[in-house]
């Protein structure tokens, strides 16, 4: 390959990518050559407007037909787009948070490479999202993890923090062996590892000692990217990292890098296992992806069960949001497991509305321990009395992780009952637990609820707000409840500029 | 049946095996390094029977000598005379070991009689060549992106592992 083939390649569909990788190198250069004095804070907003600017370069892409460079190592599809959209909002949302971080023990020397190392996070998030080849998923998998292990230990001083790196760490190498083995049998079977090219092969297997290596590869594959998603059977790393970690390490983890572990997890279950027939009892063989259905369905709702019922016992805020966040990958879980038409809608739609909503809360949950160092839940009472306008912000993103009508996560939910239901044979069984579920959810929301407006205040001290913290719960909240009454908008977009995603193995 | 890359191949394998079976029940630190070894050591002989000789050089250089060398730095430099002492309860012990024969149990039933076309290829031929090649070209932006995770290794071992200056100078004063 000369040079000229090399450069005959769109490069410009990566602006994004570009963008964050260059703004993350400055940014490390600049810390470096600052002097100590000046406040890191700059570097922070730096990032969020290269954050920006990667957002405005995606938008002007979105008509760009699907593109791929060098052999679909890197490819902009329409699920491409589409998720790295959630990403990068959510992204720029969290370094907001970010610049406001305080935490007791301060953490002037690191603020830097806490700002970069979100952006790296980010940039390998955005790989995973849009490549059709198993090493660029994977590296991109493993830039965001290995970003994440460090932002996660970043209070040095802390023994929570600390704790919760290590955890993470450990955790975090188990599951990519799990998955790396999974890939392994895939690459052996196929003989390549670019996902157009296996799913074409795969369509030909017969022999059923292959399928069953395949479903194996499944399983592993599977489980190992759990991991990502903090959904059974590798969920307990995530209340001990989430309440160890930095807060807005946490709103990270919970939202951006969940939604990178679910864009991987559609990419690779749909290209490689959707292709593989499977002769059942049947006359028509089926794809090994529904054969796998009552699997799924099984960690569907395991997941579920788990994360509310234990959420129930938490008087730890952030342990509380971990296992709601455990809850929430269940719930996703269910739109994955029932595969209807409007499975990319739901998974879509839904990782929208919890961006906000979670983010929202995370920001106000940031605001709340950071300034009494405590988590416990009792740190929330008064908060009416206190920050009348916060107490309401945060009562919105409580009705909608909790699924209340008129708020996103009510018609995120509905679109998961919808496609459940609309399959033939529907998933009863899987959409009872989830509506059970979701009553004992009120439980523990409502218990936050009534702890900020019908308990007295602590301490009567105002807040103080700060501009990274009041611009995050403002966009949350208003997108929340846009969303809520109106979904068509996001909805409509959606379908108008995504195809549908049709491009997606082309 | 009996040939002689089926005996090297089962020799290799088993030092491999045994080597992470020790290292994960010896009990002193510099000792399971040794195991560790004779694992990267006998992966790097099974790269040269499937003729892939530059990565079994790589294997030797990376693992068996890089590797290998920072964790003894990092032991000699910490508590070197630690020693890990088992706190499992003996069910947990018999579910682990319950899953991990079933788990056995399940790939061999794959792996068991599997049949894989072979293809004739030419990847053993100046396979140092073809890696260069297929490295710089076809997976460039994959390579590129390692460096940005090595980087960002670098620059998190550096965070993790500095003494703060606030401690440095209570430590002066002191």
């Amino acid at each position: 390959m000369d040079l000229e083939t090399l450069l005959s390649y769109e490069w410009g569909t990566m602006a994004p990518e570009f963008i964050i990788l260059g703004v993350a190198t400055a940014l490390s250069l600049l810390d470096l050559f600052m002097p100590k004095k000046v406040d890191r804070r700059i570097l922070g907003w730096l990032g969020f407007t290269g954050i920006l600017a990667a957002i405005v370069a995606l938008v002007s892409l979105i008509g760009h037909d699907t593109t791929s460079i060098l052999f679909d190592t890197f490819r902009l599809d329409g699920f491409a787009k589409a998720f790295k959209l959630i990403l990068l909002a959510g992204a720029a949302l969290v370094l907001l948070l970010a610049i406001d971080y305080e935490p007791k023990e301060g953490m002037k020397e690191y603020r830097g490479e806490f700002f970069y190392l979100f952006l790296t996070a980010l940039l390998g998030a955005m790989m995973m999202s849009s490549s059709g080849d198993l090493i660029t998923l994977f590296i991109g998998l493993e830039l965001l993890s290995l970003s994440s292990y460090i932002l996660a230990g970043m209070r040095k001083k802390n023994l929570q923090s600390n704790e919760s790196a290590m955890k993470y760490v450990i955790n975090g190498g188990i599951s990519t062996a799990i998955t790396l083995f999974g890939m392994s049998y895939v690459y052996g079977l196929t003989g390549t590892t670019n996902l157009k090219e296996m799913s074409l092969i795969l369509g030909n297997i017969a022999d059923p000692q292959h399928v069953y290596i395949l479903g194996l590869a499944f399983f592993l594959i599977f489980i190992g990217l759990s991991f990502k998603i903090a959904s059974a059977p590798f969920h307990m790393w995530a209340p001990d990292v989430y309440e160890g970690a930095p807060t807005p390490v946490t709103a990270f983890l919970s939202v951006v890098s969940k939604t990178a572990g679910f864009v991987i997890l559609l990419r690779l279950l749909l290209a490689i296992f959707a292709s593989v027939p499977v002769q059942g009892d049947g006359a028509e063989p089926l794809p090994l992806l529904l054969r796998m259905q009552d699997y799924l369905a099984f960690l569907a709702g395991a997941t579920m069960i788990i994360g509310n019922v234990i959420a129930l016992r938490q008087r730890n805020v952030k342990r509380l949001f971990a296992y709601s966040s455990i809850a929430h990958a269940g719930y996703i879980l269910v739109a994955l497991t029932t595969m209807s038409y409007f499975m990319f809608d739901a998974i879509w739609f839904y990782l929208l509305a919890y961006l906000f909503m979670n983010l929202g809360a995370f920001a106000i949950l940031q605001l709340i321990t950071s300034k009494t160092g405590s988590e416990d839940i009792g740190q929330f009472a008064g908060l009416y009395q206190r920050a009348p306008v916060l107490a309401v912000g945060m009562g919105i993103f409580i009705l909608s992780l909790a699924g209340i009508p008129g708020t996103a996560g009510f018609i995120g939910k509905l679109n998961i009952f919808m496609g459940a239901l609309i399959r033939e044979p529907a998933h009863f069984v899987l959409v009872g637990i989830m509506i059970v579920m979701t009553v004992v959810s009120y439980v523990y929301y409502f218990g936050l609820f009534t702890q900020m407006f019908f308990r007295p205040a602590a301490d009567d001290s105002k807040l103080k707000l700060s501009p990274g913290i009041t611009t995050v719960v403002v966009i949350c909240a208003a997108a929340t409840v846009l969303f809520g009454i109106m979904p068509n908008l996001a909805l409509d977009f959606f379908h108008q500029n995504f195809n549908g995603f049709s491009d997606f193995l082309q | 049946m009996l040939t002689g890359e089926f005996i090297a191949f089962m020799a290799l394998a088993l030092v491999a095996i045994i080597g992470g079976v020790l290292l994960i029940n010896l009990t002193k630190v510099i000792h399971m390094v040794v195991a560790l070894v004779f694992t990267f050591v006998s992966i790097a002989g099974i790269f040269v029977i499937l003729s892939a000789e530059f990565i079994a050089a790589v294997q030797i250089l990376i693992y068996s000598g890089a590797i290998t060398i920072i964790m003894l730095f990092g032991i000699m430099l910490t508590r070197h005379d630690d020693t890990s002492e088992p706190i499992t309860g003996k069910w947990r012990k018999l579910f682990l070991l319950l899953g991990v024969l079933g788990f056995g149990v399940a790939v061999y039933i794959g792996i068991y009689n599997l049949d894989i076309p072979q293809a004739a290829n030419t990847l053993h031929v100046d396979n140092t060549e073809q890696i260069g090649i297929s490295l710089y070209s076809h997976f460039i932006i994959p390579f590129e992106l390692t460096s940005v995770l090595l980087l960002v290794a670098l620059i998190g071992a550096i965070v993790l592992a500095k003494k703060d200056e606030d401690d440095e100078k209570e430590a002066e004063k002191e």
